[in-house]
C-alpha cells in the first residue's frame, strides 16, 4: 500500500452541482501516490490559509471520488454534501485557498476480475466511494451501477456515472427520479436475473445491511464500505471501531473502510 | 549531535535522558509505527505507548468519540494488545534510537505491578508511566488517581516492582492536584505526567442520550490547555521531581508555555490526530524559539515564567 501524505492542497474548484451535491477539486503539487478505489482522505476544514484554527478540531473523512494526473501533479476530487459545521466550512473554501489533507488512507476495494459481473450499490453520499471502482472496472468487467437517494435533489454523481460504460439504474424514495423505492429493491431485481455477481455497497447503514441480507440469502459475496466518525484516519485514535462478527472490533480507518459484509456485526453498527 | 551554535534541546525526565523535550502522549500515538509514513520518529524525544494491561482489551462499543469546541471527548476504554504482544510484536517494529515509555494500566494494584514486571528488560523501554487517571473505565482508573491513599499504595507497589524510571500520570479530576503530585514523590516516583483528560459529557438533544456509548468521556485538545497549564504549574511548584506537561499542546508556543511553567518536557496528544507531523513540528519550533531568544539550553526555559507577586 502506498505511503500516505500530509499536504496543504490548493483548491482548484469547489462548487455546488445542483441538489445537495458539491464537488471539491484539490491540486496536490507532488508525491501523490496511486490511490486504490475506495480509499479516503482526512480533510481539515478549519485549517486554511496561514491561520491555524482549532474549531472545528478534527479533520473529516471523505471518499476519494476520482484522481486525475497532470504530470507530477494530481487533482483529487471529492463529492460531498453539507451536513454539519465541518462540511459547511469546507463549502466556503475558495479557489486558491489551501486545504490540509492526509491520504490516501485505508484499504480500498479488491480489484475486479476480467469478465466478472459486479453490482455496485450506492446510497446518498456513499456513491462517492464507488465511482473510481466503477470507472476502472468498466474497462474489464460487466458493471451494473445502482444509485439511490431520498429525492432527485439528493442524488449524487449521476452525470459522472452516465459517462461510463456501465448499466446505470436509479431509484429514489419518492420517485422523483428513476424507480420509486429503495435502491436495494433494484439490487434484488438484478440478482433475480440469475447471473452470479459480486456486490459492492456504500451508503447509509440500513441500506448496506439490507444489501448484506439480500446477498447473504442469494449466497453472493458482498463488500461494503463504511462511513464512520474518526479523529485521525490512520489507526491511532481508535474512535472508528465497529463490532466484528465474532468478537472485538475492526478499525474502519485501518482494516477498512471496505469489509466483507459477513465480517461485521450489523446490529452493533453506528 | 548538535550543530555548533544550535541550542541544546536535551533534557532529563526522572532519570530518562531525552534528546529533546517533546514526547507524544499515550493513546494518541499508537505503538509508534503508525507515524512512520509521516515523520522520522527519531526527530522527537520519544513516545509514550498506548496503555498496556496484562490481557488484551477490546474497548467500548461505538460511538467512542465526539467533537467538542476546540476539543474532543473519547471513551475508548483502553483497548490494547496486552503487554505480552506489545513486547513480542510491537517493540521489535519500532526503529532503533526511539526511546519508548511504556504506559501501564490495571484494574487492581497487583495487576499494574505484574504488567510492569513484564516490561523490565524489554529493549527500547526507557521508563514506565503509570496511568492513574483514566476517567472512562468503570472498574478502575479514576479511583487510583483521585484518592491520595490509594494512589500512594499504587505508586509504592509499582516502585517496588521495577527499577526503571517511574512516571505517574495524574488525573485532573481532583480538587488539589499538587497534593497528588506530592503523594507520588513521597512514594518514590521519578516524575509526574500531567494532565490526563478531563471527565466530561456531551448529550445528543435529538435522542436525549449521551453522545458516547459509555456516557461520560475524557475531554482533550486545545480546549483543556489553559487548565492543564495551571495544573502543571501547581505540580511543578509542589515537587522536586520533574513534571511532564500534557494538555492540548498543538504548537511550539503551546509547548514553551508548559516549559516556562515548570515542565521539564511535554507530551503532544490530540494534535497527533489532526496533524501526524505535529510533534516533529513542535521540536522544530522550540529550536527556532531558542535561537531567536538566545536560549542556549532548553532546560534554561524550565520554570522561567516571570509570575507577578510569586
Amino acid at each position: 500500500m502506498a505511503k500516505p501524505l500530509r499536504v496543504d492542497s490548493e483548491v482548484i474548484s469547489n462548487a455546488a452541482e445542483g441538489g445537495v451535491s458539491r464537488r471539491l477539486v484539490l491540486r496536490i503539487e507532488q508525491g501523490w501516490p496511486e490511490a486504490q478505489p475506495g480509499q479516503f482522505l482526512m480533510l481539515s476544514p478549519g485549517a486554511r490559509g496561514r491561520v491555524e484554527r482549532y474549531d472545528p478540531l478534527l479533520p473529516r473523512p471523505m471518499a476519494i471520488f476520482r484522481t486525475r494526473r497532470m504530470g507530477g501533479e494530481a487533482a483529487v476530487e471529492v463529492l460531498y454534501k453539507v451536513v454539519g459545521r465541518g462540511t459547511a466550512l469546507l463549502a466556503d473554501a475558495r479557489p486558491g485557498e489551501r486545504v490540509r489533507l492526509v491520504g490516501p488512507l485505508g484499504r480500498g476495494f479488491p480489484e475486479v476480475s476480467p469478465g466478472e459481473r459486479v453490482i455496485l450499490v450506492g446510497g446518498g453520499t456513499g456513491v462517492a466511494s464507488l465511482f473510481d471502482l466503477a470507472r476502472r472496472s468498466s474497462k474489464r468487467a460487466r458493471v451494473v451501477v445502482l444509485l439511490g437517494a431520498r429525492t432527485a435533489a439528493d442524488l449524487m454523481g449521476r452525470a459522472d456515472f452516465e459517462g461510463l460504460d456501465v448499466d446505470l439504474q436509479v431509484a429514489t424514495d419518492d420517485g422523483s427520479e428513476g424507480a420509486t423505492g429503495f435502491v436495494t429493491e433494484l439490487l434484488e431485481r438484478e440478482i433475480a436475473r440469475g447471473d452470479t455477481a459480486r456486490v459492492y455497497a456504500c451508503g447509509p447503514t440500513p441500506m448496506m445491511r439490507r444489501a448484506a441480507e439480500i446477498t447473504g440469502t442469494a449466497g453472493l459475496p458482498c463488500l461494503v464500505s463504511l462511513e464512520n466518525r474518526m479523529a485521525c484516519g490512520f489507526g491511532v485514535c481508535l474512535g472508528c471501531a465497529v463490532p466484528r462478527a465474532d468478537q472485538g472490533y475492526h478499525l474502519v480507518c485501518q482494516e477498512g473502510p471496505v469489509f466483507e459484509s459477513g465480517d461485521l456485526s450489523w446490529e452493533g453498527l453506528p | 549531535m548538535t550543530t555548533p551554535g544550535a541550542p541544546d534541546l536535551s533534557t532529563h525526565l526522572g532519570g530518562i535522558q531525552l534528546r529533546n523535550p517533546v514526547l507524544t502522549a499515550s493513546g494518541t500515538f499508537g505503538y509508534g509505527t503508525e507515524f512512520a509514513p509521516f515523520m522520522d520518529l527519531r526527530r522527537i524525544g520519544g513516545f509514550v505507548a498506548k496503555s498496556l494491561t496484562l490481557e488484551p482489551r477490546h474497548g467500548n462499543p461505538p460511538p467512542r468519540i465526539v467533537e467538542t469546541p476546540a476539543g474532543m471527548l473519547n471513551a475508548i476504554s483502553l483497548e490494547n494488545v496486552g503487554v505480552n504482544a506489545f513486547v513480542e510484536e510491537k517493540l521489535p517494529e519500532i526503529p532503533e534510537g526511539v526511546p519508548v515509555i511504556a504506559s501501564v494500566f490495571g484494574t487492581e494494584i497487583e495487576l499494574y505491578a505484574e504488567v510492569c514486571k513484564r516490561l523490565m528488560g524489554a529493549p527500547k523501554v526507557v521508563g514506565i508511566e503509570v496511568n492513574a487517571s483514566c476517567p472512562h473505565v468503570q472498574s478502575g482508573g479514576i479511583e487510583f488517581g483521585q484518592n491520595p491513599a490509594v494512589l500512594a499504595r499504587l505508586v509504592r507497589t509499582v516502585r517496588r516492582a521495577i527499577s526503571l524510571p517511574l512516571l505517574v500520570k495524574l488525573s485532573p479530576n481532583v480538587t488539589d492536584i499538587a497534593e497528588m503530585a506530592r503523594v507520588c514523590e513521597g512514594e518514590g516516583a521519578d516524575g509526574i505526567s500531567a494532565i490526563n483528560t478531563l471527565q466530561a459529557l456531551v448529550v445528543d438533544v435529538e435522542t436525549r442520550r449521551p453522545s458516547l456509548s459509555n456516557g461520560l468521556g475524557g475531554l482533550s485538545g486545545p480546549a483543556i490547555r489553559p487548565v492543564a497549564l495551571r495544573m502543571v504549574w501547581q505540580c511543578a511548584r509542589a515537587v522536586e521531581i520533574p513534571v511532564c506537561g500534557i494538555g492540548g499542546i498543538c504548537s511550539a508556543e503551546d509547548a514553551i508555555q508548559f516549559l516556562l511553567c515548570g515542565a521539564a518536557a511535554v507530551q503532544i496528544g490530540t494534535a497527533n490526530f489532526l496533524n501526524p507531523m505535529a510533534a516533529a513540528e513542535v521540536v522544530e519550533g522550540i529550536e527556532g524559539y531558542c535561537t531567536r531568544h538566545g536560549v542556549e539550553r532548553v532546560s534554561d526555559l524550565v520554570g522561567a515564567v516571570d509570575f507577578p507577586g510569586r
